[in-house]
Formats: C-alpha cells, sequence, structure tokens
C-alpha cells in the first residue's frame, strides 16, 4: 500500500484537473436550472443576479417541457443526428471500399475526398445554402431550371414529344422553409462529414488480413458474403468510433441551423438553448441538462446497437 | 478423386518469371510435399493450383478437366494456410460451417457434417469459442476442419505446422498423415521441414527457382539425387559436397558423401581432419570436421557418443557404396 502512495500523489494534480472540468460547468448548470436567472428584468431587477433566494424548484424545467418548441427541437435533435449518422457510415464504408482498391491517380482522389472535412462548419452552410442549394441562383436553381427548358423543347419533338408533354413542369426546391431546412442541414453535414467516416474506415481497411479473403473465396463466398461476413465485422469498431464521434459532434450543431433558417421551424436543442440563453439563464440550464440526458440516452442506445449487430 | 496435372504452366509478376514452363503430376489420393528454399516458388504453384493466381500460360488439369479459367471455389479444393486465416469474428462452429453455408447446405446436415470434424479433430469442447480463445494448434485444427467439410478433391497446405511449436508439430503432422490415411484424398503440402517431407509424402518434389529439380519418393531422393541441388538439399545434416582431387579419384567432379555414411577413428582412416565442434543429441553426434583439405568442413552423424573435443585428430572413411558421383554440370554420374 505505502508505495502506492507517491504514485497516487503525483495523479493527483491531473485528477484534479479533470474533475473540475467536468463538475465546476456541471453543477453551474444545475445550480442555475434550479433558480430563477434572467439577465434582463425591469419589475425583478432582483432575478438579474443569480443567487439562491431565487430558488424556482423544477419551474425552469416545467417551462422548458411546456414550451411549444422543446419537443419539436428534440425530435429535430434525433432526427438530424440519425439521418447524418446513418448516411455517413454507408456512405463511408462504400467509398471506403470501392478508394481501397489500386487504381491510378488514387493519391489524388484520396486528397479531394478528405478535402470536405477542413471546411469550417459556418463556410460549409454558407456555400451549400447560397450556392448550391438556392432556388434561383444555386446549382439547383440552374439545374431545375435547364431541366425544364429542355423537355420543353422537347415537347415539340416528333414521335416523343406527346411523351415529355404528360411531364410537369419541375419546381425548384426551397431549403430555408420550414419543412426543409432540416434536410438542408444533413445534407450539408453529411457533405462534411462522410470523408472523417472514410478517413478512418480505409484506415481499418487496410489492416484487413489477405488470407481471410483468399479463404472465403476458396470456401465459396462471393464478393458481397465477403463485405457480408468478413469486412463488415472488421468495420465493426470503427462504425463504433465514428458514430460515437459524430453523435457528440452533431448533438451540438447550431452555424448550420442559424445560416440555413434561423431556426425557423428547424431549432435543435442547442439552438434552442441560445435562445432561452438570450435573456433566460435558468431556463437555458435546465434545457441543458436535458441535452446531457438525451446526449446519455443516445450514446448507451447507439453503443447497444452497433455490438448486437457487427460484433455478433 | 483428385489427379491434379501442370502442363507447361508458367507463372510471371511484371517482367519476372518466377515459374518457367513446368509440367507435373500428383496421382489421385497422393501426398505429394513441395520443398525448396526459401522463394523458390512453392507457395505460388500451390496458389496456381488453387486458382488464387492466374497462370499466365499453361493449364491446370483436375481430374483430365482444364479448370485454368475455373474460379477457385469451383475447383473444389481446399486450402489450409500457415497463418490459419480463420474468421475472427466467428465461433468456431461457424468458421467451420462457412462453406457448407456458402453452398446453401441445410442446417441439419450442416451441424452432422460440423460434429464428425469436431470429432475426429478433438474440437467438441472448442466448438462455441472464436479463435482468439484458442492455441495455436487448436486453430490449426479448426483450419482443417474447415477444408475436410467441403469433402474437397485435393487438400492444399501451405506450410500448415510452420507457427507451431516442435512437440505440437511433431503431433499434427501425425494426425495429417492419419487423415492421410483414412481418407485417401489427395494432398499438396508445402514445407520447409526436412522431416515433415520425408516422412509425410508418397512423392517428393523438390523446387529451386521454379524449376523442378527431381520428383521422387523420399527414399529415392535419399538414395538417387540426381542432381548436386537435390543431394545437398535432401537429408539433415547436409549431404558433404567434395571438389578436389579426391573427386576426380572417382572420375567425377564433384563426389558427395552424407554425413551418417563416413566412419570415424582416432587413429587411422582414409581423410584426416581436426574436430571443430561436436554437437551431442544423445541418440547421435554430429562432428564437424576441418583441415581435411576436401571442403571447408565436413559433417559427420555417428550413433551414439564418442569422446572427442575441439581440436582433436580424427580420420574419416567413405563407405564405398554411398558415395554419390555428380558431373561438370552437377548431374548424377
Ligand atoms: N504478388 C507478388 N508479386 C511479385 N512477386 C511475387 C509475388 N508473390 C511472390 N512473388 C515472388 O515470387 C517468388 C516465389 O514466391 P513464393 O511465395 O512462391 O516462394 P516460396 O517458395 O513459397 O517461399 P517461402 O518458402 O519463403 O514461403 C519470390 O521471389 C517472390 O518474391
Ligand atoms: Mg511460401
Amino acid at each position: 500500500m505505502a508505495n502506492r502512495t507517491l504514485p497516487r500523489l503525483l495523479q493527483t494534480p491531473a485528477v484534479i484537473l479533470l474533475l473540475l472540468w467536468m463538475i465546476v460547468p456541471l453543477s453551474m448548470t444545475l445550480y442555475f436550472s434550479f433558480i430563477r436567472y434572467v439577465l434582463n428584468n425591469l419589475r425583478r431587477p432582483e432575478w438579474t443576479k443569480p443567487s439562491i433566494d431565487n430558488w424556482r424548484g423544477f419551474g425552469n424545467y416545467e417551462f422548458v417541457l411546456n414550451n411549444k418548441d422543446f419537443i419539436l427541437a428534440i425530435q429535430n435533435s434525433l432526427v438530424i443526428v440519425g439521418s447524418i449518422l446513418f448516411l455517413t457510415v454507408i456512405l463511408g464504408v462504400l467509398i471506403a471500399v470501392l478508394i481501397n482498391k489500386t487504381f491510378p491517380g488514387q493519391g489524388i482522389v484520396r486528397v479531394l475526398l478528405i478535402s470536405p472535412f477542413f471546411v469550417m462548419p459556418a463556410v460549409n452552410a454558407v456555400l451549400w445554402i447560397n450556392m448550391i442549394l438556392d432556388p434561383v441562383l444555386g446549382l439547383q436553381g440552374i439545374a431545375v431550371d435547364g431541366i425544364n427548358t429542355w423537355i420543353s423543347g422537347l415537347k415539340d419533338a416528333p414521335l416523343v414529344g406527346w411523351f415529355f408533354s404528360l411531364w410537369p413542369t419541375l419546381e425548384p426546391i426551397s431549403f430555408r422553409a420550414t419543412q426543409t431546412s432540416a434536410i438542408a442541414v444533413i445534407i450539408m453535414v453529411t457533405w462534411q462529414w462522410t470523408p472523417f467516416a472514410v478517413l478512418i474506415f480505409m484506415t481499418s481497411l487496410q489492416s484487413e488480413d489477405q488470407q481471410q479473403k483468399e479463404a472465403a473465396i476458396l470456401d465459396g463466398a462471393n464478393t458481397w458474403n465477403q463485405f457480408r461476413f468478413l469486412t463488415l465485422p472488421h468495420l465493426g469498431r470503427p462504425i463504433a468510433i465514428v458514430v460515437m464521434i459524430q453523435a457528440i459532434f452533431h448533438l451540438s450543431l447550431y452555424a448550420e441551423i442559424e445560416i440555413v433558417s434561423r431556426g425557423n421551424g428547424n431549432k435543435n436543442l442547442p439552438y434552442l438553448i441560445g435562445e432561452f440563453a438570450n435573456n433566460n439563464i435558468g431556463a437555458a440550464s435546465a434545457t441543458g441538462i436535458f441535452a446531457v440526458i438525451l446526449a446519455n440516452i443516445v450514446a448507451i442506445f447507439l453503443l447497444r446497437m452497433i455490438g448486437k449487430t457487427l460484433m455478433e | 478423386m483428385g489427379k491434379i496435372v501442370l502442363e507447361n504452366v508458367t507463372k510471371s509478376f511484371g517482367d519476372t518469371q518466377v515459374i518457367p514452363p513446368l509440367n507435373l503430376t500428383i496421382e489421385d489420393g497422393e501426398f505429394a510435399v513441395f520443398v525448396g528454399p526459401s522463394g523458390c516458388g512453392k507457395s505460388t504453384l500451390l496458389r496456381l493450383i488453387a486458382g488464387l493466381e492466374d497462370c499466365t500460360s499453361g493449364d491446370v488439369l483436375i481430374n483430365g478437366d482444364v479448370v485454368t479459367q475455373v474460379s477457385p471455389s469451383k475447383r473444389g479444393l481446399a486450402m489450409v494456410f500457415q497463418t490459419y486465416a480463420l474468421y475472427p469474428h466467428m465461433t468456431v462452429r461457424k468458421n467451420i460451417a462457412f462453406p457448407m453455408r456458402m453452398s446453401g447446405m441445410s442446417e441439419a446436415e450442416q451441424e452432422k457434417k460440423i460434429q464428425a470434424a469436431a470429432e475426429s479433430l478433438n474440437l467438441t469442447d472448442y466448438l462455441d469459442r472464436k479463435p482468439g480463445q484458442l492455441s495455436g494448434g487448436q486453430r490449426q485444427r479448426v483450419a482443417i476442419g474447415r477444408a475436410i467439410v467441403r469433402d474437397p478433391k485435393a487438400f492444399l497446405f501451405d506450410e500448415p505446422l510452420s507457427n507451431l511449436d516442435a512437440a505440437l508439430r511433431v503431433g499434427m503432422r501425425l494426425e495429417i498423415s492419419e487423415m492421410h490415411a483414412r481418407m485417401g484424398t489427395t494432398m499438396i503440402y508445402v514445407t520447409h521441414d526436412q522431416v515433415e517431407a520425408m516422412t509425410m509424402a508418397d512423392k517428393i518434389v523438390v523446387l529451386q527457382a521454379g524449376v523442378i529439380e527431381q520428383v521422387g519418393s523420399p527414399l529415392d531422393l535419399y538414395h538417387k539425387p540426381q542432381n548436386e541441388f537435390v543431394a545437398g538439399f535432401i537429408g539433415s545434416p547436409k549431404m558433404n559436397l567434395i571438389k578436389t582431387d579426391e573427386a576426380a579419384k572417382h572420375n567425377a567432379a564433384t563426389i558427395g558423401i552424407r554425413p551418417e555414411h563416413l566412419t570415424v577413428s582416432t587413429t587411422d582412416g582414409a581423410w584426416k581432419g581436426t574436430v571443430g565442434v561436436a554437437e551431442h543429441l544423445g541418440s547421435d553426434t554430429f562432428i564437424h570436421v576441418h583441415d581435411t583439405g576436401l571442403a571447408d568442413m565436413i559433417t559427420v552423424r555417428i550413433s551414439g557418443d564418442i569422446a572427442v573435443k575441439h581440436g582433436d585428430r580424427i580420420f574419416l572413411t567413405p563407405e564405398a557404396d554411398q558415395i554419390h558421383k555428380f558431373d561438370a554440370n552437377g548431374l548424377r554420374i
């Protein structure tokens, strides 16, 4: 026992630092979530200072739960994170398997594939919403316009004209609208984070045992079965890592939502916290605690699911 | 049923030809062993037969059918790899079942075959473990089990025992030999190990740089090596090759004498030398003899023990009827 004391003593500063790092913000959030604390209130100036005298119990939580945006924000958070995870993992695995083969120009293709990851989130959002998804000025508008002109030109063509005259005129989609802004966020974040998944999966594919593949070939496994029974289980752990890291990052998406629609009909939890924090710190803190709980539920759920399906 | 014939098979990787035109017949039910120095193309040859590599030219025939363009799984051969190549995420049971699952066999029949294979390989207690929880020998047995359940026309082994320790190797060697005797299936076996080659083979194929130096039964190769390379390669310790005037006396460019065909005396004999290292194995003693004027070193193997030490004078006498003679091209006279 005695000879353990010194190492423990030497570890203490690091442990204490880590504890403070975690506990101080968490306990402050907890504290604020149980008191009335607003930044500006002319009638009740005493609420603008955090104090135990302003104790509100679960009042802030009730207030948040009754807010019409709260359930929507949770749903939205889950939909956005879930869709992004689903898409990035599938795209990531497909692309990684594809570029793992040797082909000419491999190096350049790999660098190009990774590059979206180095774009700043805000820049990414501005780029997508204005230059690509904009219904008039973006690539989408131009493409839809082009297709419409092309089809209306074909309507007068002999023989096939009747067929094209049945076609409706396409309408470009506005991705800033309430119903579609979440889709825009999902598209742009998927574009940005797929390279991350590709990078991790590719590294893992390089360490795949080639003799197992050959044994499987001799055992009569076709390409799909090799992928299903060897490659996919081999990727189980990296997939878990990608899912966990991305879940952490995407539960706190903010910039994209701000830029696409200013939260118009498309708030997630962090955005809701941001809105509350304009004045009502108590409510913002209560929402923050809900976010922590949600993040933990998501993490446990994801780990279970991945463990079951992939690691057999 | 598996007679395997190679007809003028060649293999090149890029510009380098690893296997020049090669012809070989392995009869049905035969145990053929490929031996040769590292990098001589043993594995490549095995992979050509399995279909894991494409022949650059020439044909592979199995039971008279040309299979050169047939995919590996359709050739009906099973291969056991040096690194076992088990599927790490599956239990032993699933590993063994994998080829049957791929061929769409019914669950009941799969189970029957798994049980039979597990029983014959002593794996019954380990069926629900993952490969990572098995010892090397057990892993190799699983790999063999996975091969057996396919009822292949022939088994291909690429140095299957070289990752095992010496004692285990002896045991597995016997098991594979017994398996061959019981099933009578054609087996092709690549090894570095002299003892494995000599004890297991019906037919040894000695390769050097992709060229077959000699094909024959183990004792054929031991008693009548067709050239210097085979003479030096088969047998342990290696045959002593002597190129000096002593060879001319026998009207040969080179003469060879195996260490076990030399008699030793401390008083008189045909050749004189000094004792270098003496390796006492208990049952045998290997003596390295220097300064004979015949070769850098002559190795002698004698039964039992002899009281000689480093630097002692020693006399050697070859058994006259055991001298191998080779001409200037290294071919047997
Ligand atoms: N994929 C490849 N590309 C290029 N050269 C190769 C390839 N595979 C094997 N070779 C070459 O072919 C030759 C024969 O290789 P092979 O693996 O058949 O040797 P081996 O007899 O099995 O050797 P060992 O006893 O060390 O296993 C070697 O010179 C090797 O460098
Ligand atoms: Mg080899």
